[in-house]
Formats: structure tokens, C-alpha cells, sequence
């Protein structure tokens, strides 16, 4: 078995004009698993809950209280953006350590791939969440106070609001390669340790990789949720 | 840049793909999952919230019926006190005058047998005295052969009387 370290995705074949590599096949999976669980858990909703509601309940709970203790008023806008980023993120590293992954071939090339280890997917998440950042902070401030956030008639504001722009591009780089970074190399780690001896020695490393996965998700919500926040407030120290 | 980009093969194609993945993800479990789990957390706080007071409430109202029946039971054993009481005194007054009562009509019965019993012994000791009168004639005339007469009668009779007197 060669150990392939690409960072590229591989292209399996055409849908129409539609490439698809194995990353988008596998973030089809992820979320057609995530629609399941979603309807079976929801599907008989009871006020008194068993088992996979209570399991789903637990998890939305979680996130809901986090994002309302950070958000509050704006908790029911920012809630469903952030806990699908780190729903989607999550079963997409776990995912990713199943096996069959990257070991399964299809003409040769890998049939699945872990979503985050391909730059593509980090990065367009990266995207959104810059993209609904700033357009809940239009919403919430208006175009008026948002431009204001960014350019003054004072030239220092100016020039610290032209490095915050910046900024804002910063972080959709940061987003992305932190969570590209982190993922690709838990898998280049976890092949090349399985490529000298493929029994018991792994193990710990996929412990270690399912806490990477957990925390990278918990990571990118996050910052989603504080960028988002933060953006979305009024200039109070203004002048 | 470029190289970068290409480096990691960054195609517009694949980012459009997975944002619509991402947006029609959101839109799904939004709908899907968030609404009613969301919902039903909601229902449970209120369901909670609700009995939480419900509870209050009837605590209050039980505290109130305590209140209230201990008020009763206190007035209850005072009426009961005081019930007792005069019943207490109306039977001190009954027994007392039963008492004088009684005792006045011992007196009474005593005085009866007294004067009952003073009239018997007259008669008794007439009886007798007539009796032993008699006894005495007939002994004499048994002793003396002769029959006294009715002076001598009369006068042995005092004289024995006066020795059985004395």
C-alpha cells in the first residue's frame, strides 16, 4: 500500500459539468447521515424525550446555551449558522476516521476522502461564514453604521479601520488552514503511522485525531459565532 | 497566489458546490432538526415553569388550610374549655344543694324515727307496766289467797314500778 499525501482531491468521474471529487461525495454523505439522524430523531417528537431525541436534544441544548450566552438577543439568527458549521464539521472529521477511508480505490484513486483534508471545502465554509458574517452586521447596523466600521474621515480610524478590513480577510484564511491544516495532517499522520505497522500502534492516534475532530469543530464554531457577534454590535467607544 | 491556489486544488467549482451544500444543509436542519428540538426544549421549560408555580400555589393554598384549621381547633378547645367549665359549676351546684338536700331530709327522717320510736317505747312500757300490774295481782292472790282490791292494786303497783324504776 503506497501512501499517498495529495493535497489535492481527486476527481472520480463527471456529473453532468459537475466534477466530483471524492471530498464532495463524502460531504454528500455527511449530510445526507446528518438529514437522517435529524428526521428519526425529530420524526415522533415527545415532551417527555427517549433516546435518540434525548441524545440530539443534548447536543442542541449545548450549543443553544453557548450561542445565547455570547449572542443573546441575536441567539435565533446566529444559532442555526454556527451549530450547522460545527454539526457538519464534526460528523465530517469523525467521518473521516472510519475505515474504508482513503483506502477503498475507485480507477485507482481514493473512492473517500476526509472533507476538511481538502482545501476546497474548508475554505468555501470559510466563505460562508464570512459572508453571512458581514451581512448579519449590514442587517444589524445598517449599511450607514457597517461602513463607518471601516472607513472614517479621521485618519488614524481610517487607517485602523483599513487594517481591520484586512483583518477580515485574514480570518477567512485563518478559518480555512486551521481547519485544512489540522485535518490533513491528522490523516497524513494517521497513514503514515498505519503504513509502518497497521495493527494496535494507530490506536492512539485516532484517539487523538477524534479529539482533534471534536476541537476543530468546536474551533471554527467558535470564532464563526464571536466574529459574527462582534461584527453585528454598535461602535459604542466611538469618539 | 497562483500557485498557491493551484497547489492546492482550489477550483471555483468545488467551493460553489460545497457552499450549496452548506446552504441547502442549513435550510434542511434548520427545518429538520433545530425548529423542533428547539421547540420542544421551549414546550418542556414552560411545561417545568408552569408546574413549578402549579406547586407554589397549592403549597400556599396548603399552608393557608393549615392556618386556617389550627384557627378552628383552637377555638374548637376553647368552646370546649369553657363548655367544660360551667358544666363543671352547674354540677358543683347541683351536687351542693343535693347535698343540703339530703341532709335536711335525713334530719327530717330522724326526728321522725326519734319521735316514732319515743312514742313506741311510751307505748311498750305502758304495755308492760300493765302486764306486770297484771302479773303482780295474780301472783298475790296466788301468795295471799284473797283478792286485792282494786286500792291495794293501784298501791302495789307504784311501789313495784318505783323498784323496777330504780
Amino acid at each position: 500500500m503506497e501512501s499517498h499525501i495529495v493535497l489535492t482531491p481527486e476527481i472520480l468521474g463527471y456529473m453532468g459539468s459537475l466534477p466530483v471529487s471524492n471530498t464532495l461525495l463524502v460531504s454528500w454523505m455527511v449530510m445526507g447521515f446528518l438529514l437522517i439522524i435529524s428526521v428519526l430523531a425529530t420524526k415522533n417528537v415527545q415532551l417527555v424525550p427517549t433516546g435518540l431525541q434525548n441524545l440530539v436534544e443534548l447536543v442542541i441544548e449545548g450549543i443553544y446555551n453557548t450561542v445565547s450566552e455570547l449572542a443573546q438577543e441575536k441567539t435565533k439568527v446566529i444559532f442555526p449558522v454556527v451549530a450547522t458549521f460545527f454539526l457538519f464539521i464534526l460528523t465530517a472529521n469523525w467521518l473521516g476516521l472510519l475505515p474504508g477511508f482513503a483506502t477503498i480505490t475507485y480507477k485507482n484513486l481514493p473512492l473517500l476522502r476526509s472533507i476538511n483534508s481538502d482545501l476546497n471545502m474548508t475554505l468555501s465554509l470559510a466563505l460562508v461564514s464570512a459572508v453571512i458574517t458581514h451581512g448579519l452586521a449590514i442587517r444589524y447596523l445598517g449599511v450607514i453604521d457597517y461602513l463607518k466600521k471601516w472607513f472614517s474621515f479621521n485618519p488614524i480610524f481610517l487607517f485602523v479601520g483599513l487594517l481591520e478590513l484586512v483583518s477580515e480577510f485574514t480570518k477567512i484564511v485563518s478559518l480555512s488552514f486551521r481547519l485544512f491544516g489540522n485535518i490533513f495532517a491528522g490523516e497524513v499522520v494517521l497513514s503514515t503511522v498505519a503504513g509502518i505497522f497497521a495493527f494496535l500502534i494507530p490506536l492512539p492516534f485516532y484517539f487523538l485525531e477524534i479529539i482533534v475532530g471534536f476541537v476543530q469543530a468546536a474551533v471554527f464554531m467558535m470564532l464563526s459565532l464571536v466574529f459574527m457577534v462582534l461584527l453585528s454590535e454598535k461602535h459604542t467607544n466611538e469618539h | 497566489m497562483e500557485q498557491i491556489i493551484k497547489d492546492f486544488g482550489i477550483q471555483p467549482v468545488f467551493l460553489a458546490a460545497q457552499v450549496v451544500n452548506f446552504l441547502v444543509l442549513l435550510f434542511l436542519l434548520k427545518r429538520f432538526l433545530y425548529k423542533p428540538i428547539l421547540k420542544v426544549l421551549d414546550e418542556r421549560k414552560k411545561t417545568i415553569s408552569k408546574s413549578l408555580q402549579d406547586a407554589q400555589e397549592i403549597e400556599q393554598r396548603l399552608q393557608k388550610t393549615v392556618e386556617e384549621q389550627e384557627k378552628i381547633l383552637i377555638k374548637a378547645a376553647k368552646e370546649a374549655a369553657g363548655l367544660i367549665d360551667s358544666a363543671t359549676k352547674s354540677a358543683d351546684l347541683i351536687i351542693s344543694e343535693a347535698h343540703t338536700k339530703a341532709s335536711l331530709n335525713m334530719e327530717e327522717m330522724m326526728e321522725k324515727t326519734r319521735q316514732s320510736l319515743s312514742a313506741e317505747k311510751e307505748k311498750l312500757s305502758q304495755e308492760v307496766r300493765a302486764e306486770v300490774a297484771n302479773l303482780l295481782t295474780l301472783g298475790f292472790e296466788k301468795i295471799t289467797g284473797k283478792a286485792l282490791s282494786k286500792q291495794d292494786q293501784e298501791e302495789l303497783l307504784q311501789k313495784s314500778m318505783k323498784d323496777i324504776n330504780g
